[in-house]
Parts: C-alpha cells; sequence; structure tokens
C-alpha cells in the first residue's frame, strides 16, 4: 500500500523552477531515500508533502489526504526531522520530549524513547549542552515521539562523526523494524546505500531514475577499471574480450577499461594461460557512478 | 497549550535577560529613590517606562528573533500544533514579566522608599495596558524585521537609547532642549511616561497621550504581522 503519493509536483519561486514534474510513490513499511545534490529539490519536495509549502501544480496524497487541505490530520501522523533547526538553548532533554509528546493525540512514552535512543543520562542536560551525536538522536526521537505512521528525516547525519553516523544508521533500521515508514533525504550515497530499500534520484528539479539501490547500479553500463600486476608468465592480448574497451600496461602494472561484466573474462582468460597475477583489483561500482551515468555529471561537482 | 506555556515560563527563568529585565530598573530605583522627596511623581514612573522598555524593546524582539532563527517555529509547523500558539504564549508571558517588573517596582517603592503611590488605580492600569502595547508591538516589528536574534538584540538596544532620552528617563525633560522634550513626549516611551506621570499627580491622563500609544500598538502592530516571516 502507498502511503505517499506524489504526482507532477511542480513549484516555481519568482524565474526559479525548483521543481518541474517530480513523481513518485513510497510504500507502507520502507525506507525511501530522496538522493541528490543540494539545490535539486529534494528538501522542497519533502517539505510540500509534509504540507509546510503549496506546490504550484500537481497533487500529493499523504496517507490518502491533501496535506494543505487536511494540514491537520496529515501532522498528526508524521514525524519530522528538520534540516537546520535548534531547540532553545536552555531546554531540558525531557522537557522537549515532554513538550513535544503534548502535541500529539496518541503520543509514545517519551520515557522509552528515551531509553532506545541512549538519552537516559542526558534526561536532565540543557540541549547547548548535548553533542552534535546526542543532539541528532533526540531530534530523532522528537520525530518519533507522536507516535508516526510516516517519518521524515533530512540530512541526519550531516556533521557527525563516522562512528556516530554509523551507530545512528543501525537505529534508524530499528525505526523501520518498529513499523514506521522512513523517508530519508539524503545527499550521502553511502547512507543511502546502506539504509534505503528504495530510492528516488533527483537531478535539477526531476526525479531521474527510481530503483533499489542495487538496481540502479546494476542498471548503468558505465566504463570501469580493474588492475593488476603481472608475476609470472607472457602476458597475452585481452584487447578482444568480451567487453573490454581498452588495456594499458606500464612495465608490469596492467589496467583494463571495459562495460559489464568483462572481469570475468579477463580473469578466466589469465588463468587459462596460467599468467600469475597480484594486486588484483576491480573497481566496484557504486551509487555515485550511476549517478553520473543518469545525468551525465560528477555527484560532487554540483556542490 | 498549558505545556507550552510551562515550558516557556521555565525557559524565560533560565533567561538571564529577564531577570536583568528585573532587577535594571530596581536598581536605579532604589540609587535615586534614596535622595527623593516624600510625595515625589516623577521617579516610579520613570523606573515603570524603563522596566517596559526594556521587556518590550530588548527581551521581546530577541527572544522571537532567535526562535525564528534557530528554526523553532517551521519545527512546530510540522506538528499539530500552529507556530502562532508560541508566538501568543511569548507575547502573554512577555506581558507577565512586565507586570512582575512593575509590581516589584510598585512594591519596593511603596514599602521600604515611602514613595507616593496613586489612590486611583484604574487610570494607572490603563496607561499600563497602552504603553506596554506600544511598546510590545515596536518589539514585534524588531522581531519580524531582524534577520537573526543577534540583529534583534543589537536594533533593541540601539533603538532603547533614543527613546529612553527622548521619553525623558536619562535626563528630567524639563531640561532638555524644549523641542526635543515636546517630539519626545509623542514617542511611545515618551507617551507612556508622561501618562503614568500625570497618573502619580493625581490627575487622568491625557487622551490625547492615550491615544497616541494606541495609534502606536495598532499601526506598528499590522507592520509587524505584515512584514512576519516564520522561517
Amino acid at each position: 500500500m502507498a502511503v505517499i503519493e506524489v504526482t507532477d509536483l511542480r513549484k516555481r519561486y519568482a524565474d526559479l523552477t525548483v521543481l518541474d514534474g517530480v513523481s513518485f510513490s513510497v510504500e507502507e513499511g520502507e525506507i525511501f531515500g530522496i538522493l541528490g545534490p543540494n539545490g535539486t529539490g529534494k528538501t522542497t519536495t519533502v517539505e510540500c508533502v509534509e504540507g509546510l509549502r503549496r506546490p504550484d501544480g500537481g497533487s500529493i496524497k499523504m496517507l490518502g489526504l491533501d496535506p494543505v487541505k487536511d494540514g491537520r490530520k496529515v501532522r498528526e501522523q508524521i514525524g519530522v526531522q528538520l534540516q537546520h533547526t535548534q531547540l532553545p538553548e536552555n531546554i531540558k532533554v525531557w522537557e522537549a520530549l515532554d513538550l513535544y509528546a503534548s502535541f500529539y493525540a496518541k503520543p509514545r512514552d517519551w520515557r522509552e524513547l528515551l531509553e532506545e535512543w541512549g538519552l537516559a543520562d542526558k534526561r536532565n542536560a540543557r540541549f547547548g549542552k548535548l553533542s552534535g551525536g546526542q543532539k541528532q538522536r533526540l531530534f530523532i526521537a522528537l520525530a518519533l515521539v507522536g507516535n508516526p505512521r510516516v517519518a521524515f528525516l533530512d540530512e541526519l547525519t550531516t556533521g557527525l562523526d563516522p562512528q556516530a553516523r554509523r551507530t545512528t544508521w543501525e537505529l534508524i533500521k530499528q525505526v523501520r523494524a518498529s513499523g514506521v515508514t522512513v523517508v530519508l533525504v539524503s545527499h550521502f550515497m553511502d547512507e543511502v546505500e546502506e539504509l534505503c530499500d528504495r530510492v528516488a534520484v533527483f537531478d535539477r528539479g526531476t526525479v531521474v531514475a527510481i530503483d533499489t539501490p542495487a538496481g540502479l547500479v546494476d542498471g548503468i553500463d558505465a566504463e570501469h577499471q580493474m588492475r593488476f600486476t603481472l608475476m609470472a608468465g607472457d602476458m597475452v592480448e585481452l584487447g578482444g574480450l568480451p567487453g573490454v574497451t581498452g588495456v594499458t600496461r606500464t612495465g608490469n602494472r596492467v589496467v583494463v577499461t571495459g562495460r559489464g561484466d568483462f572481469a570475468t573474462a579477463v580473469t578466466a582468460e589469465l588463468a587459462r594461460h596460467h599468467i600469475l597475477v597480484g594486486d588484483l583489483r576491480i573497481d566496484k561500482r557504486t551509487l555515485d557512478d550511476a549517478f553520473v551515468a543518469l545525468t551525465g555529471r560528477s555527484f560532487g561537482s554540483t556542490h | 497549550m498549558t505545556k507550552l506555556a510551562v515550558v516557556e515560563l521555565k525557559l524565560l527563568t533560565r533567561e538571564p535577560g529577564a531577570v536583568f529585565s528585573l532587577l535594571i530598573p530596581l536598581f536605579i530605583l532604589v540609587v535615586f529613590g534614596s535622595s527623593i522627596e516624600p510625595g515625589d511623581t516623577v521617579l516610579l514612573p520613570m523606573a515603570l517606562a524603563i522596566a517596559v522598555g526594556l521587556v518590550g524593546l530588548y527581551l521581546l524582539p530577541t527572544t522571537m528573533a532567535t526562535y525564528r532563527e534557530r528554526g523553532i517555529l517551521r519545527r512546530l509547523s510540522t506538528t499539530p500544533v500552529r507556530p502562532a500558539n508560541l508566538l501568543v504564549v511569548q507575547l502573554l508571558l512577555q506581558l507577565v514579566l512586565a507586570l512582575t517588573a512593575c509590581g516589584l517596582l510598585l512594591a519596593v517603592a511603596g514599602t521600604v522608599l515611602g514613595a507616593h503611590l496613586p489612590t486611583r488605580v484604574l487610570p494607572g492600569v490603563l496607561t499600563f495596558l497602552f504603553g506596554t502595547a506600544a511598546m510590545f508591538a515596536v518589539g514585534l516589528l524588531i522581531a519580524a524585521l531582524a534577520p537573526n536574534g543577534r540583529a534583534a538584540n543589537g536594533i533593541g538596544v540601539l533603538l532603547y537609547f533614543p527613546m529612553a532620552y527622548l521619553a525623558g528617563l536619562m535626563q528630567p525633560t524639563d531640561q532638555m532642549p524644549d523641542m526635543l522634550a515636546r517630539i519626545g513626549e509623542y514617542t511611545p516611551l515618551g507617551a507612556f511616561r508622561q501618562s503614568m506621570q500625570d497618573v502619580w499627580a493625581g490627575g487622568a491622563p491625557s487622551p490625547l497621550l492615550l491615544g497616541v500609544m494606541a495609534a502606536y500598538a495598532v499601526v506598528i502592530s499590522v507592520a509587524a504581522a505584515r512584514f512576519f516571516r516564520w522561517e
């Protein structure tokens, strides 16, 4: 069952077209990724779905409701963690949770959330005294305190150290396990690959692809490379093998470029001629490559 | 709503600025109060104007602009509660703070200093309400226009000094240049101090000055609402 259905969403600010016909749907119980560089309309899309912004065109069904007309009903059933928001410096952790719980008709017991999110010993700490990771966990706990059916998490690991990111990822998987649908906005490929069941790739105000992370990677036909060092035996001609597009050799170092599963053919050929190689590396294709293939530009260059 | 008010009240008591708004006018009252003559009708209205001015120009806009800057209003708008509730709660709490400050001043002046207190309550209450409304409107306009909490704080402080001077809070009006004193009487804070002084002298506040304060309150609030941004 689709919990969110977005069809042909459009939004302009003055002369700037931010959303140019965005469509996707989110299924119940999945972690749905919204991936793309900054400024491609991800946040605007999510804000329209949450009812924070009015779209200029298109339709949104959020749990069967219109986020603008049925705003209150929608907001009862969603939890949101926004980018760039803070709490008052002097509010205590338990006060923030207690306060936000009071906004909802059927909230969760915030004491449980304190335990789940490892904030029990910070219960009486003031927001301003928390570390970055603790603040982030509090924001996620606040997004869940209303007992939502859908949780929106926007750039949730930005600014966290690698250890804290890993921990946060595990917690997000637990959120899905508890039956909450998660919409995850991110510009981190690794995060999306790790967490998302399906991903919508955004570029310049449109969705250029929707698939599983593995499906997106498999769907591309980009060139990639394998490298190895000749240890023993004479080099044979590899250029004619299926998928291989180029071979360069510098001393004992060989770089083979190709498309698809050419690496299997190359290793089989080397084995057949009893050529011993060392230091073998095959570049793993990643979502980064998928993004380049889908948009014609690299992810990093758009920042 | 109740919980929101309780939490906001707690936050206000943890705010050093709130304590200063209570203590600064009290300090001025006590320092100068030792040298007033019995039956003085000038000092206490001045202290009241300082208190209301501090809350309206400094504390109110800084708090509200900070809430917007930190995205707290935006975060609230994703919950079933509307962010306007937070603004209403804040306005009421700041009003309570201004009342507390004035109550403290009256209590200290009436008991320790033995200062004169007006016998008629209604004109004083009316003047307080009109004057506070005018000053809060200015504070709201600052909150609407300032890009962040620090800017709001800066604008509030920058506005406070000329307004306090024109209102005759730094120099008695009879020692100010005539023109400035006359202009000052029609500023929000000046009208407030003058009306309070009239009340203290046993008279009624001038309808003209009450009207001036009401006009400021309405016009500036409308402008503030017009320019206010939620994010």
